[in-house]
């Protein structure tokens, strides 16, 4: 590892935040899901703080089945996120934006057309965070046979993969495949920075292997550095049989940082998040990460029930599951804990204990960026911009200046030919 | 009846003439038609196959971007109901018409481009009847979705814990001959009730569809007197629905040709008005050259000067600037 290597880092927008009482919060702006102009200033302040990029999930359906449940967070409106990159792509002009979008309910050419109009709009910045969609939610909003199985769901993602860069290579495509047929080339210019970077999130087996081939960014979740060690030399280590080199992927797990001036204060911070989570609604998150849909029935202060294998998200549910084991925690515990930072990591602490934690990851090899997840918006993204930033800056482990005008030269990757 | 005072004036800008991606050249013409005050752009998009007009962007795209780059005209896309999902479209429409704050169409054909079914996995064409009743049952599942949450749904109540009422959030539940969507969107309800539904590209047999369910239908001109019995029927077709024959706007597509002088375009645009064959006129024009100036800074003021056109927007949205209901102040 060089002296000069530097951390990437995304700034994951969503709703009023990340934590799942965020809009409760008195300094949230609860209205983000209908104020563009919110949106605007967050892409700014992450673009004066020289963030490589801005990060939007995406699911094409409510969040929540329970009706109830999803009336009392502020994630079932909000901002289609193409048509929001897409405003946000001529309000910024360095940073790079991302979006997630769906391969189980799109179209590659369409797909490929939308992206790299964005691409263009923004001057080479677009990138596409390919998932495979888990949520039979969303399956319903696209037919009625429901949710695929995880396999399918994955073979069509890898068709669909090679259909879109093809069409980004400028090639007529005439593919007739599987679950495409596609014959014309795309009727646009060709990308500014050669194609979109293509970001992936998938953490199982065979959303690796489909990563190591075609991805150029991986986002994961990872709460410990062994877990996130083990994950980052897993996955490089699949990188050769596809014929590329570890440093053609840059690994950035998500991270839930709470910080403060002080030590006390940070946790306090936290504490006051926590307390705004009915009991009902972390109960819900959990279970649709453990894709069960009747753990409200097992005693709150009880342990984790045993699981079935499930076939929407496999990764997720070992994390949930191990954590549980590992630390002994209750559902009520559980519920808190993955509320607030949705699996991924969560370090409570001054600039300094953040910059620790995130250089002893970056430097141990266990990632090559991170993407934050500021608990609410935009006060923690102003908070991380304005104190972590500096301090990372000051180790001289992070750019104090955009050196390159796409995302591909913030992220140094390669420009494909 | 329906014949407005005032004719409606949107341009339709061909980007293909564009040489390489300038948004700055698109926003640079929007914000020029903003000034005179015209009711909407209607951006094309051209699909795939068309190999001698490409254009930079996809229409949607560029919707977003020409949102935030100007503040009161409307601003209407194209999208293929073969291309795109109606989950997928009636979620991108929704949330454009927020970035807008209610500016908002979705232009949809009733004709279908012969090139797309093969690249969107598509075995082949639909027969021209199925692809009408396709669209049909598209453009209501997009409309229904629109409605699924109700104006005032939104509660933003931090300390009771309420961020919406669930009972006006309103499940779709559509399970028809070609498509089955559950709902709701998760989109909030648009600031001007609902994106503005364009349709063009009609042959007889879609006339009924447009009737039923436009917003804003868009014709080829015609010789002067087909024109009238033209409109004519469209509007009977629209009672027929059970609609108020003024809840449809009708605009004529004309393409001013090179060399004809802003006089003789409108004597032409006015004639045809008086002889009350449209509500008003969609141009088109390519994206370069003087073409925009010409009808701006000739055209429009010699319309204006003889009452024709009316002096700058009086609302917001775009079915204020269409006098449609929904749109706020008008």
């Amino acid at each position: 590892m060089t002296a000069s290597r530097q951390m990437k880092l995304g700034a994951f927008l969503w709703a009023t935040g990340h934590h799942i009482a965020a809009w409760r919060h008195p300094k949230a702006h609860v209205t983000a899901g209908v104020d563009i102009d919110h949106y605007i200033q967050l892409a700014r302040t992450a673009e004066a703080a020289k963030f490589d990029m801005i990060f939007c999930e995406d699911a094409a359906g409510l969040r929540e089945a329970n009706v109830n449940i999803a009336s009392q967070t502020s994630r079932s409106i909000g901002f289609e996120p193409i048509s929001l990159l897409s405003a946000l792509a001529v309000q910024t002009s360095r940073i790079g934006l991302v979006s997630t979008a769906s391969t189980s309910y799109n179209e590659p050419y369409g797909l490929a057309r939308t992206f790299l109009s964005l691409d263009h709009l923004s001057g080479g910045r677009a990138g596409w965070n390919l998932v495979t969609s888990a949520s039979p939610i969303e399956a319903a909003n696209f037919g009625s046979t429901g949710l695929k199985p995880h396999a399918d769901r994955y073979e069509r993602a890898r068709e669909f993969a090679e259909v879109v860069t093809r069409l980004w290579q400028g090639k007529a495509s005439d593919h007739d495949g599987q679950s495409f047929s596609v014959r014309d080339p795309l009727d646009l210019p060709r990308s500014p920075q050669g194609a979109p970077v293509m970001v992936q999130a998938g953490a199982s087996d065979v959303g690796r292997d489909l990563a190591a081939r075609t991805a150029d960014v991986v986002f994961t979740a990872a709460q410990t550095f062994e877990e996130a060690k083990a994950f980052y030399d897993d996955l490089k280590g699949r990188m050769a049989a596809y014929g590329r080199e570890p440093d053609d992927i840059k690994i950035m797990p998500g991270v839930a940082p709470v910080v403060a001036e002080t030590e006390a204060e940070a946790r306090e911070k936290h504490e006051e998040l926590q307390e705004l989570i009915p009991d009902d609604v972390g109960v819900a998150l959990l279970s649709s990460y453990l894709s069960i849909s009747d753990l409200w029935r097992y005693p709150i202060d009880g342990p984790l029930p045993e699981l079935p294998e499930s076939e929407g998200m496999k990764s997720r549910q070992a994390l949930v599951v191990e954590q549980s084991r590992r630390d002994g925690l209750s559902i009520r515990q559980l519920a808190r804990h993955f509320a607030g930072a949705r699996g991924h990591w969560r370090i409570v602490g001054t600039a300094a204990q953040v910059a620790d934690e995130l250089q002893a990851r970056f430097e141990g090899g266990a990632a090559d960026g991170f993407n934050v997840m500021p608990s609410y918006f935009p006060g923690e993204l102003d908070v991380f911009a304005a104190l972590v930033v500096p301090e990372l800056q000051r180790r001289g482990l992070f750019r104090g200046d955009y050196e390159g005008r796409t995302l591909r030269q913030h992220l140094g990757l390669k420009q494909p030919v | 009846m329906a014949n407005t005072t005032t004719m409606h004036l949107a341009i339709s800008l061909d980007l293909t003439s564009m040489p390489t991606a300038d948004f700055g050249l698109v926003a640079g013409l929007a914000r020029k038609a903003e000034e005179v005050g015209l009711d909407m752009i209607i951006v094309a998009d051209s699909g795939p196959g068309s190999a001698l007009s490409i254009s930079p962007f996809e229409a949607t795209t560029l919707l977003a971007a020409l949102a935030t780059a100007t503040s009161r005209i409307g601003l209407v896309a194209r999208a293929s109901t073969v291309a795109h999902q109606p989950y997928n479209l009636a979620r991108r429409f929704a949330s454009l018409d927020i970035v807008s704050h209610g500016r908002v169409g979705w232009n949809a054909s009733l004709t279908q481009n012969p090139r797309e079914a093969a690249n969107f996995s598509k075995p082949e064409e639909f027969s021209d009847e199925d692809f009408r009743r396709r669209a049909e049952e598209f453009i209501c599942i997009v409309q229904g979705l629109w409605q699924g949450w109700d104006g005032d749904a939104l509660l933003f109540d931090k300390s009771g814990g309420r961020f919406h009422d669930p009972e006006k959030m309103h499940l779709l539940d559509h399970k028809g001959e070609f498509f089955s969507v559950r709902g709701p969107l998760n989109v909030a309800r648009s600031p001007q009730d609902m994106p503005v539904l364009v349709l063009s590209g009609l042959s007889e047999p879609a006339m009924d569809i447009a009737a039923r369910t436009a917003d804003l239908i868009l014709l080829d001109d015609g010789p002067a007197e087909g024109a009238k019995a033209r409109f004519d029927d469209l509007k009977r077709r629209v009672m027929a629905a059970g609609r108020d024959p003024d809840a449809v706007r009708v605009l004529m597509n004309v393409s001013l040709a090179a060399g004809d002088g802003p006089d003789t375009i409108a004597d032409r645009l006015e004639e045809r008005f008086r002889s009350r064959s449209c509500d008003g006129f969609n141009i088109l024009m390519p994206a370069r050259g003087p073409a925009l100036d010409d009808l701006v800074d000739r055209v429009v003021p010699k319309l204006r000067r003889r009452g024709l056109v009316r002096g700058g927007y009086r609302g917001t949205t775009l079915r204020s600037h269409l006098g449609l209901a929904g749109g706020g102040n008008q």
